[in-house]
């Protein structure tokens, strides 16, 4: 499966999870999930190959940004997706290292766009 | 050449559709919260499917299992609708973890109109009734979108020859102006203090009776009634005239009441107005003729009791079938619904004279507003079908000043045949006389009138009297 690109997809909300891997997989995305810190922290250490990572800071607390720290340092780009438009937000995830910052609801065009220009 | 036409499944509807929809159009059916928007739905799809047409139902609010049990209790045959039910579900509401990071219509879309697709392609129905399409708007990701996605799932429909109902809830907060747009046909149903009611606001390629027509949800499901439209209505009779059966009565009116006019029997309470009306009906009962009395006030018991009084045989008539007596009950009907009664005893029965009883009575017995326009177009169209027609008018002064009637109906009339209380010598009489007649000459003198157990009397002409008029006539001195 190498031609195709291993997303990481970090969301607390299965539903989410769900609907997204759906969508990647439609766009022939290799995709791998993520619902919980202790599961983000398990795929750190154990996936290699992540070409992008895409996180729902939804219903995490603060020390998602430390596993947003780690992506950095692994050289993996991400992008943060944020419950509402709020600029302490964005500028939190910037500084963490994201490459962009994603507003809900997201359209699948947006997306989509964003993602082919991160890979 | 004649447009090959659909029924609506109500009669009264395809009458103001001219037949009924054009096939392969897409109509919208839109109106509040219970104005019957589905139960019209209903009645298209099972006009359908008792054909033997393939029909669809596709709702969007409403679970199948209501609308099934809502539509057996009105009597309808579902059998031979299909459904599609993309109602949610209970289980959408017990799944904890909705979704966000999406919007509905970008989740929701495909699967809907996928399974429309499918079910369409397999079914390929002649009729489709969406219920209700405003539903698609919360799929659509703006109005520009929403309108796009209207007009081609309404096109992907009529390509297939399909013919559509689709349903609005327009309101101020959600309008749904861009569905009027892009139908063909408009059907607005409204739920108003003095009546239900519906009106066309528009129709591709055909008219239609326009106006707002009274309707009725009832037991039976949805009823319609024109608007009545005498112009619309004629027919061929020979303007004869009807003997009233009394010889010096005839003499009055010169030779009788002519058919296709409009008479008002006028005169104060008790002077014998509806006997009046009814020797005319006695007589045409015995050419074999029908008559249909409409009493707003008298119970028909009363009525027949005080007739068969005075030999006039209304039990033996209505056995016959030359009579009908029928009571109209207070706030029961609308003009439309009543011109709706009436017209079926003209067309399906056949009935040569109706009578009214009384002006007033009609006039405070419907629901509604122009109660005197509504009763001008019924007596217009009455004369149209050569009915002759008997308006029963009561005045309230039983002496004194003569009036002919006392709310401007008189130029309704042809004729105006009034009755009045004379004090003679201390006596009660009464007199008959006519006062207006337009398609012949009629006799210029008074009458005395009596009313006795072996029916009515008509006298001599009151020539040696003078003042009649005032009520207390003199002899004119010889």
């Amino acid at each position: 499966m190498g031609d195709k690109p291993l997303i990481l997809a970090v969301d607390h909300n299965r539903r989410n999870l769900e609907l997204m891997s759906q969508l990647l997989s439609q766009e022939s995305y290799e995709t791998v999930t993520v619902g919980s810190l202790e599961e983000f922290d398990q795929v750190l250490n154990e996936r290699t190959g992540i070409k992008l990572a895409l996180v729902d800071i939804a219903g995490f607390d603060r020390s998602v940004w430390e596993r947003c720290e780690r992506l950095r340092a692994a050289d993996i780009p991400f992008v943060i997706i944020s419950p509402r438009q709020s600029a302490a937000l964005s500028q939190m995830g910037l500084e963490y290292g994201a490459r962009g910052v994603l507003i809900k609801p997201l359209t699948v065009k947006e997306l989509l766009g964003v993602m082919r220009s991160l890979l | 050449m004649l447009q090959q036409r659909l029924s609506t499944g109500i009669v009264g509807l395809d009458e103001v559709l001219h037949g009924g929809f054009t096939p392969g159009r897409a109509y919208l059916v839109r109106g509040g919260p219970g104005t019957g928007k589905t139960t019209l739905g209903l009645h298209f799809l099972t006009a359908g499917s008792a054909n033997g047409e393939k029909v669809l139902f596709i709702t969007l609010g409403e679970p199948e299992a209501m609308i099934r049990q809502n539509a057996e209790s009105l009597g309808f045959d579902l059998s031979g609708i299909a459904f599609l039910d993309l109602s949610p579900t209970p289980e959408f509401f017990a799944q904890v973890e909705t979704y966000d990071i999406f919007s509905p219509a970008e989740v929701e879309r495909e699967p809907t109109t996928r399974k429309i697709v499918e079910q369409v392609e397999r079914l390929k129905p002649s009729r489709v009734f969406i219920d209700a399409m405003t539903q698609f708007r919360y799929l659509a990701a703006d109005p520009y979108q929403y309108r796009k996605q209207v007009l081609s799932f309404l096109r992907f429909l009529v390509e297939r020859d399909t013919t559509v109902l689709f349903t609005s809830e327009g309101s101020a907060e959600a309008p749904d102006a861009d569905l009027q747009f892009l139908s063909d046909g408009i059907i607005h149903l409204e739920y108003a203090p003095e009546g239900r009611t519906l009106c066309v606001n528009k129709f591709r390629g055909s008219d239609f009776l326009s106006g707002r027509h009274a309707m009725r949800l009832g037991e039976r499901g949805m009823e319609v009634f024109p608007r009545l439209m005498p112009e619309v209505y004629w027919r061929e009779f020979a303007l004869e005239t009807i003997s009233s059966g009394v010889p010096e009565l005839d003499e009055l009116l010169h030779g009788g009441l002519e058919r296709g006019t409009v008479t008002i029997i006028t005169g104060p309470s008790g002077v014998g107005k509806t006997t009046l009306g009814l020797q005319f009906m006695k007589k045409a009962a015995g050419r074999g003729e029908r008559s249909v009395v409409y009493t707003f006030e008298e119970g028909v018991e009363t009525l027949l009791a005080r007739c068969e009084g005075i030999n006039i045989p209304v039990r033996a008539m209505m056995e016959r079938g030359t009579l009908s007596v029928v009571k109209v009950e207070p706030l029961r009907y609308t003009p439309d619904e009543f011109a709706h009664l009436v017209r079926r005893e003209v067309e399906e029965e056949g009935a040569r004279i109706v009578m009214l009883d009384s002006i007033a009575g009609y006039r405070l017995s419907l629901r509604g507003e122009d109660l005197v326009g509504h009763l001008h177009a019924l007596s217009k169209y009455l004369a149209n079908m050569g009915i002759t027609t008997l308006l029963i008018n009561e005045v309230e002064h039983i002496t004194g000043e003569f009036r002919a009637t006392e709310v401007g109906i008189s130029y309704l009339a042809d004729n105006i045949i009034f009755l009045r209380f004379l004090e003679m010598g201390g006596e009660l009489h009464k007199a008959i006389g006519v006062l207006k007649k337009r398609v012949s000459d009629f006799e210029k003198s008074l009458r005395e009138f009596q009313i006795t157990r072996y029916g009515i009397k008509v006298g001599r002409p009151l020539t040696d009297l003078r003042g009649i008029l005032s009520g207390t006539p003199e002899l004119v001195g010889k």
